[in-house]
This record gives structure tokens, sequence and C-alpha cells, in this order.
């Protein structure tokens, strides 16, 4: 690419605040010239009142929205706020002061995992390498203790792009460790197989 | 210049940054002062109303999600949030209109809409009154240039396809059109 003096080239940025607060830019040009932007003395102040004007041919435009969509745009909003809580709660047995990790080998294949809170009675379950289960099967995970042996929740199917699936469960109670069972698809409120891996964490 | 989406109470960005805690309730007055002007502006770009519901949705839940982002030093929560809608908007129409023209080589963008079909267009409120007023007081290459780039959503080089410009003076008719607009709306910045 040849680069051209400064003085040939030096105008071209500051004449694309217009198109910029208009949006005119393909991607490429517009990360140019945000990145101009942030060394421009004069820039900011101008995009700043075009971006100002931009809002005012934007209000101009109001118009009534369909009713139906502030009830779903309000439902997709707690549904992120749900899971930004579960990954709080994640977070917070993973980093609780009484957190115990245990991990293992299973019988099927992979590793298994888990950490604890028993303060907060809560789990959180990941593995790495468990084989595959065709449709019909889902790994089902398993309190087991002196409390008798109590359903934790289903490990969903890994999803090909990303690694990690976390589960958290909460219902944990005094001694109990976590065992793992392969089980008919949706789950079952007894094991019905052999676990392939039991987790004592300590 | 007082907002005429600024009702008494918290100003907007005071909202985002409730918003930005996970504030429900906040981000619902959000969308009661907002949503209308989102939704009324991506349907302005797109000329769709299904499409234009999903990028409105889309855009909210971006407000939603990165209201933490927003700086008040750069510009205000509406000309924030607008950007968003107008952006997704824009990266809307612009696949489309690419996917339309590799079908059918369209010869020609959409028309250049006329000052008259802006005002037949928005909603009848003192801020389209004014707009349509300073738009009146541009030139016709500047009022084309500038209505092209953000209510049809072309980049400015198919802005001076359309109307037969180089692409210099499209960013210059842009720029000086601006400024006009700047100074006739009286914007505070």
């Amino acid at each position: 690419m040849v680069r051209l003096p400064w003085f040939l080239t030096w105008r071209r940025p500051h004449a694309l605040a217009g198109p910029y607060a208009l949006d005119a830019l393909d991607a490429a040009e517009r990360a140019r010239y945000e990145r101009h932007l942030r060394r421009c003395a004069t820039c900011p102040a101008e995009v700043r009142g075009f971006a100002a004007v931009a809002a005012s041919l934007g209000v101009a435009a109001a118009a009534t929205p369909p009713p139906a969509l502030k009830g779903r745009v309000l439902a997709d909003v707690a549904a992120l706020d749900a899971a930004r809580s579960a990954d709080a709660e994640i977070a917070a047995v993973l980093s609780a002061a009484d957190a115990r990790v245990a991990s293992a080998a299973t019988s099927a294949g992979g590793t298994a995992t888990v950490v604890t809170s028993r303060r907060g009675g809560t789990m959180v379950f990941t593995s790495s390498g468990l084989p595959v289960l065709p449709p019909t099967s889902v790994y089902e995970l398993w309190f087991i203790g002196s409390a008798g042996v109590r359903p934790a929740g289903l490990v969903p199917a890994p999803d090909p792009d990303d690694a990690a699936v976390l589960v958290l469960a909460t219902g944990l109670s005094g001694d109990d460790a976590v065992g793992v069972t392969v089980e008919p698809a949706g789950g079952t409120d007894a094991p019905t197989t052999t676990p392939i891996v039991v987790l004592t964490p300590r | 210049m007082p907002d005429p989406l600024s009702p008494p109470g918290p100003d907007l960005g005071e909202l985002l940054t409730l918003v930005a805690r996970g504030d429900q309730v906040a981000f619902e007055t959000v969308y009661d002062r907002v949503a209308p002007v989102v939704f009324g502006l991506v349907l302005r770009v797109l000329r769709d109303a299904a499409q234009a519901e999903e990028v409105a949705q889309e855009a909210l839940l971006e407000v939603w999600r990165t209201a933490g982002r927003f700086d008040p030093a750069r510009g205000t929560a509406l000309a924030w949030m607008l950007t968003i809608a107008h952006r997704r908007a824009v990266d809307r129409v612009r696949s489309e209109r690419a996917a339309a023209e590799r079908e059918a080589r369209a010869a020609s963008a959409a028309p250049p809409p006329a000052a008259d079909e802006v005002a037949e267009t928005v909603e009848s409120s003192l801020e389209a009154e004014r707009v349509r007023h300073c738009l009146d007081g541009l030139t016709g290459a500047q009022r084309e240039s500038i209505t092209l780039a953000y209510y049809s959503g072309l980049s400015y080089p198919q802005v001076a396809s359309a109307l037969g410009l180089a692409l210099g003076t499209v960013k210059t008719r842009i720029r000086d059109g601006l400024r006009r607009l700047r100074d006739c709306l009286g914007v505070s910045w």
C-alpha cells in the first residue's frame, strides 16, 4: 500500500465527520475514522454536534411502535437478567470461602469436576471429554448422602463451539457426594444405572 | 434548548446509570421514552414494519446490555441510543440491499425523498416541525445528501452515485448541511 505524505492525506479524515455522524461510512472507514477521532483536537466537538443533529433527525421520524414490542423487549431483558444472576451465582460458588473442588476421570471417559459450597448448599458441575450421548440419553447429576439420593440436574449437550458447560445446582447438604449417571433423555427421579463417577469434594 | 423527550423526572442519562446496574424498572421508563423514536427511525430506514420491529428489539436489548458504556462526555443519552438503533438499521438495510443487488443488479437506489415526503411520514411533533423547517433551509444537494444517508441508510459513495456527484462533493454537502442544521436547530452539544 502506498503511503501518501501527510499533507496529501490530512484533510481527508476531517471531511468524514459528517458521513461518520450519519453512519454513511463502511465498517473499515468507520474504524479508520474512529482512530483519527482519538488523536484529533477539533473533531470530537464537531462529531458531537453532528450526532446531536442526527438525533434530531431521528426524533423527527418517531412513530408509534406496535404494542406487542414492549412485552417482548421486557421479557428478553428479564431473561438476560436471570442469566446474568445465574452467572453471578456460579461465580459466587467458585469464589466462596468454603469452596471445595473434586475432579476425577469417569468410567465412560473424560473428566468430571465439581465445586461445592456447603454453606450455600450449592454446587457447580463441569466436565471435559465426556463422550457425546445419542439424543435418547442424558448425563444426570445426583446428590448422594445420608439424606438419600436426589436428582441435581441434567448436563446440557455440549455446544461444539463452547468447550465448558457449567451446571449450577442447589440443595447440596451435609455429607453429600456428587454422582453422574447416564439416563434416558429427560432424566429420571432415581438413578437407573451405575454412576460413571462419584465425586466427594474436600 | 429543552429536549422534547425529557419530561420532568430523572433524565435519560441518569436512567441509563440505573439500567447499567440492572434496574429493570428504570429500563421500562427508558423504553417508554425512547421506543417511539427508536422504532420510528428504524422503520424509516428499513421501510418494513416487521423488520423494523426486529431491529428495534435488538437495539433496545443492546441498550440494556451496554448501558454502562454510555459516556455523557461524548453526547446525550438519546443520541447514544439512536446511534445504536440507526447503526443496526443501516447494517440491515445495506446487507439486504447488497443481496438484492446481487440478484437483480437493481440499477438505482431508492429515489431521493423530497422534503415534502419527510413531512408526510413523520409524526406531527414539535421536533418534526423544527426539523422540517431547518431541512427546508438547506440547498437541494445538501438536503438530499443528508436524507439519503441518514433516512435511506446509503453510504456516502452510494449517495454520490445516486445523485451523480463526486465523492468529495458529497462529503462537503453533508458537512455544510449538518453545520447549517446544527445552527438552525440550536442543538446543545
